[in-house]
């Protein structure tokens, strides 16, 4: 095989002169477009980052492979990946790297703190900047121009908890009347404990105590007990993965049933790998919180993709594949890779952005903030998570009251 | 102070305020930025645990201090960024004062002073995080307003000259002490506090004038860090890292020296970029070997750089 064509040396050092100096013709070939992908792999955050990555890799692989930015012919997406080590200032340092090497956007972050800092330094250079789970209200409303969040923030989340929540009970005829908040003493819990003991009583809870926890916690006996003495129809955790866990065992443990846990923005409920792990401690266990669409055939094919290498099926693949969706969509539409362009596109996205596979209604940005985005109510039931609210894009029913 | 004393700052800020005319790249000089800023926190704390011989763990409590008060001030009683630069620059010297004045009454050394400072940063990282004034968890952020006169600069090499006159300025005040009689009464009270005592030198007085400085310094560094991420929350204010890097740069660049902290930062965070650069592909790699050489620093006396170098030079 090797006789039928075999250039000498210097023909193919020609030849790549020849390319390099008739830069008309190379661009035929459709420059790649690099896309500023900014995940936490490393430090505390470590396993959302990772997931972050897979669900940016999967639609950048999707959109090579598919005939790659067809305004930009055929363009295809070229990844600059960078380890924001679960700090702001590692972002930072991240996105001043992606900036030098002449990224189109940048999508990511995770972490509110780490959103914050990271857009703030995008900020700089109008370098559009897609949060995509970051929910602290502060993201959106500071008046950055390149910031965007395809995501809803924490006060549209809490939102439709607390009147999701209400519909729920009333739905099943108001079996649940007195709560218990558990929360971890960070951002999520106390800002959500606050909220709780403010907003329940006004929707028919009584808040009967609310107990909170450092991060980490390594027992979850004490107040379990004091959960057993308060005997609560509802039990409303916020903590991160392994404090819930932990805490949704030890109340399995001591045979502590309410009617019903709800948990909102928390850390292992949509998780599929507690509900793999654990599967009598999940059971049942309801969640406010960001999760593909199941309606949509995408997520399904996405789903067995990802569960195909052996991994978990979490809400920060979903939501980084779309807002990667988003940034090839403003392409599309800005029709070059120019950032004031894309901003620009960003800013004008509308409903026929359907490439995405978050339950959410037709695409608008205001300030930034995608006013369609919203949480959805899942429990799980079966080992499997489905959603229960809003109906629109339910796969079940929700169980509610638990059975005795 | 003689010529002799002044001429290495004088090379070394000649030498560093020279690099932006060099290197624009955003990156790099987000990293300088960053490592000046470290560093000067590792200088403060030079003050207090290289020449005082006091180690403290929580140096956290003075960063954040100055970082908190900066921003609070500004966001909360629209306060001038520069002077509430010095306000919480003040704030820190005052809070090293008094953590001082409780610990060092009671006659706490070594290892349980240590653990006390460790347990102030503790305090206060848990009262910011609960405190609403502070902005809780969500911290607090500083709007993005670059102005020269609200202390935002569009050019980071901006940001890079004044974190380097800031530690430039570290320097000066560190070699004036080593040549004051101040500077010599710590010495003697880290080598033997008896007998300093013994040769009337105020212990107590002498180390409550060295946490003050040391505070105030690393708070400088926490203010500068607040106005440059304009961001902060309680784990980056009062959070373990910070107590942590400054006192690691002292310890590798040699502690109780002038340019320790200096030494020891740039070169620490110098091996973490390229560990980073080396095997950025593979996370957590860099910082594995980053640990390794950590490692072998410590284990392998003369314990810093410098000591080092004696030792070659000897031969």
């Amino acid at each position: 095989m090797s006789q039928v064509f075999s250039p000498s040396r210097r023909a193919l050092l020609l030849g790549a002169a020849g390319i390099l100096a008739a830069p008309g013709l190379s661009r035929a070939q459709a420059a790649p477009v690099k896309l500023g992908i900014l995940q936490p792999v490393t430090g505390a955050l470590a396993q959302d980052g990772e997931y972050g990555r897979l669900g940016a890799e999967l639609a950048i692989n999707e959109i090579n492979s598919t005939g790659g930015i067809k305004a930009l012919g055929g363009a295809q997406i070229q990844m600059v990946f960078g380890d924001a080590r679960s700090t702001p200032e590692g972002g930072t340092a991240e996105v001043e790297r992606m900036n030098s090497e002449g990224v189109v956007a940048v999508v990511g972050g995770f972490a509110s703190p780490i959103c914050l800092a990271a857009s703030q330094a995008a900020a700089r250079y109008d370098l559009p900047y897609i949060v995509d789970v970051g929910v602290a209200d502060a993201i959106v409303t500071r008046g950055l121009r390149n910031t965007f969040r395809f995501s809803p923030g924490f006060g549209s989340v809490t939102r439709a908890a607390l009147d999701n929540l209400a519909t729920l009970n009333n739905n099943a005829g108001r079996p649940a009347r007195t709560v218990v908040v558990v929360h971890e003493d960070g951002l999520f819990g106390s800002g959500m404990a606050q909220l709780m003991q403010r907003e329940l009583p006004s929707r028919g809870f009584e808040v009967v105590e609310t107990i909170s926890h450092p991060t980490p916690a390594r027992d979850m006996s004490n107040i379990a007990l004091r959960i057993r003495s308060l005997n609560p129809d509802l039990i409303i955790p916020s903590s991160y993965y392994a404090e819930f866990v932990l805490l949704a065992r030890t109340l399995q443990q001591r045979r502590i049933r309410p009617k019903g846990i709800y948990c909102v923005l928390n850390g292992a409920a949509s998780n599929f790998r507690f509900v793999r792990e654990f599967p009598d401690a999940a059971n049942l266990v309801m969640d406010v919180n960001h999760w593909a669409d199941p309606r949509k055939p995408k997520t399904a094919e996405l789903r067995r993709a990802v569960e195909a290498q052996n991994r978990f099926w979490l809400y920060n693949t979903p939501i980084n594949y779309s807002a990667v969706m988003l940034v090839a969509d403003a392409l599309e539409r800005a029709g070059k890779a120019d950032r004031t362009a894309v901003t620009e596109a960003l800013t004008k996205t509308d409903g026929s952005f359907t490439r995405h596979i978050m339950p959410y209604g037709p695409t608008r940005f205001e300030n930034g903030q995608n006013m369609a985005a919203q949480a959805v109510n899942t429990q799980v039931q079966n080992n499997d998570i489905k959603v229960i609210f809003p109906t629109d894009f339910a796969d079940a029913q929700p169980v509610f009251p638990w059975p005795a | 102070m003689t010529a002799r004393d002044l001429l290495p700052i004088a090379v070394f800020a000649a030498v560093a305020a020279l690099l932006p005319v060099f290197v624009t790249s955003g990156t790099w000089l987000n990293f300088a930025v960053f490592t000046l800023i470290v560093t000067l926190a590792a200088q403060g704390w030079n003050i207090l645990g290289g020449y005082g011989g006091q180690y403290s763990f929580g140096h956290a409590a003075f960063f954040g201090t100055a970082a908190y008060a900066t921003a609070l001030l500004q966001v909360r009683f629209g306060v001038n960024p520069y002077l509430a630069f010095a306000l919480g620059v003040m704030a820190a010297g005052l809070v090293g004062w008094i953590i001082g004045l409780l610990s060092f009454r009671s006659g706490l050394r070594g290892s349980y002073f240590a653990l006390v400072t460790l347990a102030f940063a503790e305090v206060f990282r848990v009262l910011a995080n609960a405190s609403a004034f502070t902005g809780g968890a969500a911290g607090i952020l500083i709007p993005l307003d670059v102005r020269p006169g609200n202390f935002q600069f569009a050019s980071r090499a901006i940001f890079y000259w004044v974190a380097l006159a800031l530690v430039v300025a570290a320097l000066l005040i560190t070699r004036t002490l080593e040549r004051a009689r101040l500077g010599a009464h710590l010495v003697a009270v880290r080598e033997n506090e008896d007998a300093a005592r013994a040769l009337g030198v105020d212990a107590l007085a002498v180390k409550l004038s060295a946490i003050a400085l040391s505070a105030a310094i690393t708070g400088a560094a926490g203010a500068l860090y607040a106005q440059y991420f304009l961001y902060l929350d309680s784990n980056i204010a009062y959070g373990t890292w910070i107590s942590v890097e400054a006192l690691l740069g002292p310890i590798v660049g040699g502690a109780g020296t002038a340019f320790g902290p200096v030494i020891g930062g740039i070169l620490l965070h110098s091996l973490g970029e390229l560990a980073r650069k080396l095997l950025g592909s593979v996370p957590g790699l860099d910082l594995a070997l980053f640990g390794v050489l950590l490692i072998l620093v410590v284990r392998f006396p003369p314990r810093d750089i410098p000591g080092l170098l004696r030792r070659r030079a000897r031969r």
